[in-house]
């Protein structure tokens, strides 16, 4: 299976008083068109991973290459850019913007895109449709159930057709019913193809993934918490 | 283009009130630049207003005593200003456009078939048409062939003629009498308070006696633009009579010369001052607005972190952001300060329409479109200046952002 995302000795430490080594030379595999969950305890560095994946912070050394491209020292537009392209980011908090509608936040990446507005609510329109959403399309986050926001949020990240979608702890602020629906969301979008990462720290959501990935005190371990000797994509865990 | 005025309405609508509590700052700052300078201009309008209908190129001359004396000659001696001098004037300084002379006699009275006019009369040269800004409504004014064959022709003012023939355009053709003699109406003027008649100023001589002395001399003068040339052109026309009256050249007091150019010149450099003083106490006032303006970009991009990380997040580059912020604060400022000319505008016209505050000095205190043009452009920057540093600091918003729970 061919790679999206190759983590090589990638370290990361905030500087301060006491600098804080918060990744220790990780490395990772993600094939194409896997669904797999990144699990770890609060302050296990899962965070921080899921910055770096995301294109959303830097880190000291090592490598990291997503989609074929090195992603390394970039400029704020380029990186930008790849954000856009590459990634549909799905929040725990959903992160629609209250005043717009719906369909409006769907197109928001095509915006940045430079793509007019007509084609931009026609793309919008097919997502949420997708979705089960065309009937919601004028109305604002606010006037939406929990469930219903974050399938305008899986909109948003579906619009702009990117290579890998990132949720993070994509059921965190929904309840167990809602919970398994957006999973069984996800599980039809690994079906069609999408590779799908999810940063949990609820068991039962990367019991939904095919393969689950523990991280903890910044270093990838097995499931028993004994530190993994190599990160093996091939393996189920 | 049209996208960004969608984000900017659609975040404005967000925060209506403090928008618009904000934007009245700014709608008040400009409504009062707007009130100053149409007042400064209504008081300019009133200075040249009062000039214009007296000339604004010409020098006065009269004759008067010397002061000091020269050439053998005491001091005391009476400087009688002649006919040939109107030549010499014109040949000796090339900046005198033309001179002439005139006489005023202001007791004469106009009289017609059954009334009469207590008017008296100017005798002129066809020159004076212009630099006493004659505006005739009927017929013809004074012309050079008047002056050659010293015709009894006479120009009424629209009231003398209305006063002896019942209207103003009956009376071309008729004749009056005056000084004794019958002279032909040729023309009638109009002006607002003038009422004078006018005649050739050979004719009034030849009746009035044979020597060549005036009263006085008109010096019109073409190419002067500022106070330093027009004292020049005064000094030299005093030149040229000391030298045919053999007064000395620096004796300020043996002509009177009574230089309205430089006055003008004067008037004209205060009325810029004023409007200048105007743009800066008004661009002060306007710059509490832009404080405010800037204030609340600062509040707005503080609530906002979230969603510019939100943003940032899925793909905006920072100079989006940039773009947003300050054309959001530009169209703040813009929005409120047109409503801020607009009702200064409606304000003007509505005291011009009134016409009462002619009498205090302010004449048409209106402004115009280039005025407009200007605004905008002090606007659009005021607004740029109050985005600039709120828009620095949201850029600075790192991506990171979106992740961190409210």
């Amino acid at each position: 299976m061919e790679d999206i995302i190759t983590l090589d000795k990638v370290n990361k430490t905030y500087p301060g008083a006491v600098p804080l080594h918060v990744l220790h030379d990780i490395n990772l595999r993600i094939g194409r068109g896997e669904l797999v969950s990144i699990m770890g305890a609060s302050g296990s560095g899962k965070s921080t991973l899921l910055n770096i994946l995301g294109i959303l912070d830097s880190y000291d050394s090592g490598s990291y290459v997503l989609d074929g491209l090195p992603i390394r020292d970039l400029s704020e537009n380029r990186a930008a850019d790849l954000r856009n392209r590459l990634i549909g980011f799905v929040f725990q908090s959903f992160n629609l913007i209250g005043y717009k509608s719906a369909m409006e936040n769907v197109a928001l990446p095509l915006y940045y895109q430079g793509i007019g507005r007509k084609r931009r609510n026609a793309l919008a329109m097919e997502q949420l449709e997708r979705l089960g959403l065309a009937d919601r399309s004028h109305h604002l986050p606010g006037e939406l159930s929990g469930g219903q926001k974050q399938r305008v949020a899986i909109a948003r990240a579906l619009v702009t057709n990117p290579s890998i979608i990132l949720a993070d702890e994509p059921t965190g602020a929904l309840d167990s019913h809602t919970s398994r629906e957006v999973m069984e969301i996800f599980r039809e979008l690994n079906a069609e193809g999408m590779t799908v990462i999810i940063v949990t720290h609820d068991p039962g959501v990367g019991a939904a993934t095919n393969r689950i990935i523990h991280i903890a005190d910044g270093r990838i371990v097995d499931a028993d918490g004994s530190p993994a000797a190599t990160e093996n994509p091939d393996t189920d865990v | 283009m049209f996208d960004l005025f969608r984000e900017i309405g659609q975040t404005i609508r967000c925060n209506r009130l403090r928008t618009f509590l904000t934007g009245i700052s700014v709608a008040w700052g400009v409504f009062m630049l707007i009130l100053l300078l149409g007042a400064a201009r209504g008081t300019v309008n009133s200075f040249e207003d009062s000039s214009n209908s007296m000339a604004s190129n010409k020098m006065q001359i009269w004759g008067d005593y010397t002061t000091m004396p020269y050439n053998g000659y005491k001091q005391g001696r009476m400087i009688e200003l002649r006919s040939a001098d109107i030549g010499r004037l014109e040949h000796e300084n090339s900046r005198v456009s033309s001179a002439m002379a005139y006489a005023r006699v202001d007791t004469a009275k106009v009289f017609g078939l059954t009334e009469y006019a207590d008017c008296g009369y100017i005798a002129v040269y066809p020159q004076s048409q212009q630099s006493e800004r004659v505006e005739l409504s009927h017929g013809r004014f004074i012309n050079n062939r008047d002056i050659d064959e010293h015709r009894r022709v006479i120009v009424l003012s629209e009231r003398t003629a209305g006063t002896l023939f019942g209207t103003d355009s009956a009376a071309i053709g008729e004749t009056v009498r005056c000084m004794g003699l019958g002279w032909r109406v040729v023309g009638v003027y109009s002006h607002r308070w003038r009422s004078s008649a006018y005649v050739p100023y050979t004719t009034h001589k030849a009746l009035t006696g044979s020597d060549d002395r005036v009263s006085s001399l008109e010096v019109r003068v073409e190419g002067v633009d500022t106070e330093g040339a027009a004292m020049e052109v005064e000094e030299d026309v005093r030149a040229t009579l000391a030298r045919s009256h053999g007064f000395h050249p620096d004796d300020q007091g043996a002509v009177w010369v009574w230089n309205s150019l430089r006055q003008n010149i004067a008037s004209a450099q205060i009325g810029n001052y004023l409007v200048i003083v105007v743009w800066v106490i008004g661009l002060l006032t306007l710059l509490t607005g832009i404080v405010g303006v800037s204030n609340i970009m600062f509040v707005s991009v503080r609530e906002r972190t979230h969603e510019i990380g939100i943003r940032r997040a899925i793909g905006a580059r920072p100079r989006s952001i940039l773009t947003q912020v300050l054309s959001e604060s530009v169209a703040i400022t813009a929005l409120f300060g047109y409503m801020g000319v607009f009702f200064g505008m409606l304000i003007l016209q509505i005291v011009d329409g009134l016409g009462v505050l002619e009498d205090y000095g302010f004449v048409n205190a209106t402004v115009d479109i280039s005025l407009a043009v200007q605004v905008t452009v002090a606007l659009v920057v005021a607004g740029m200046l109050a985005g600039l540093f709120p828009a620095l600091k949201a850029i600075k918003v790192k991506p990171v952002e979106a992740l961190r729970d409210e």
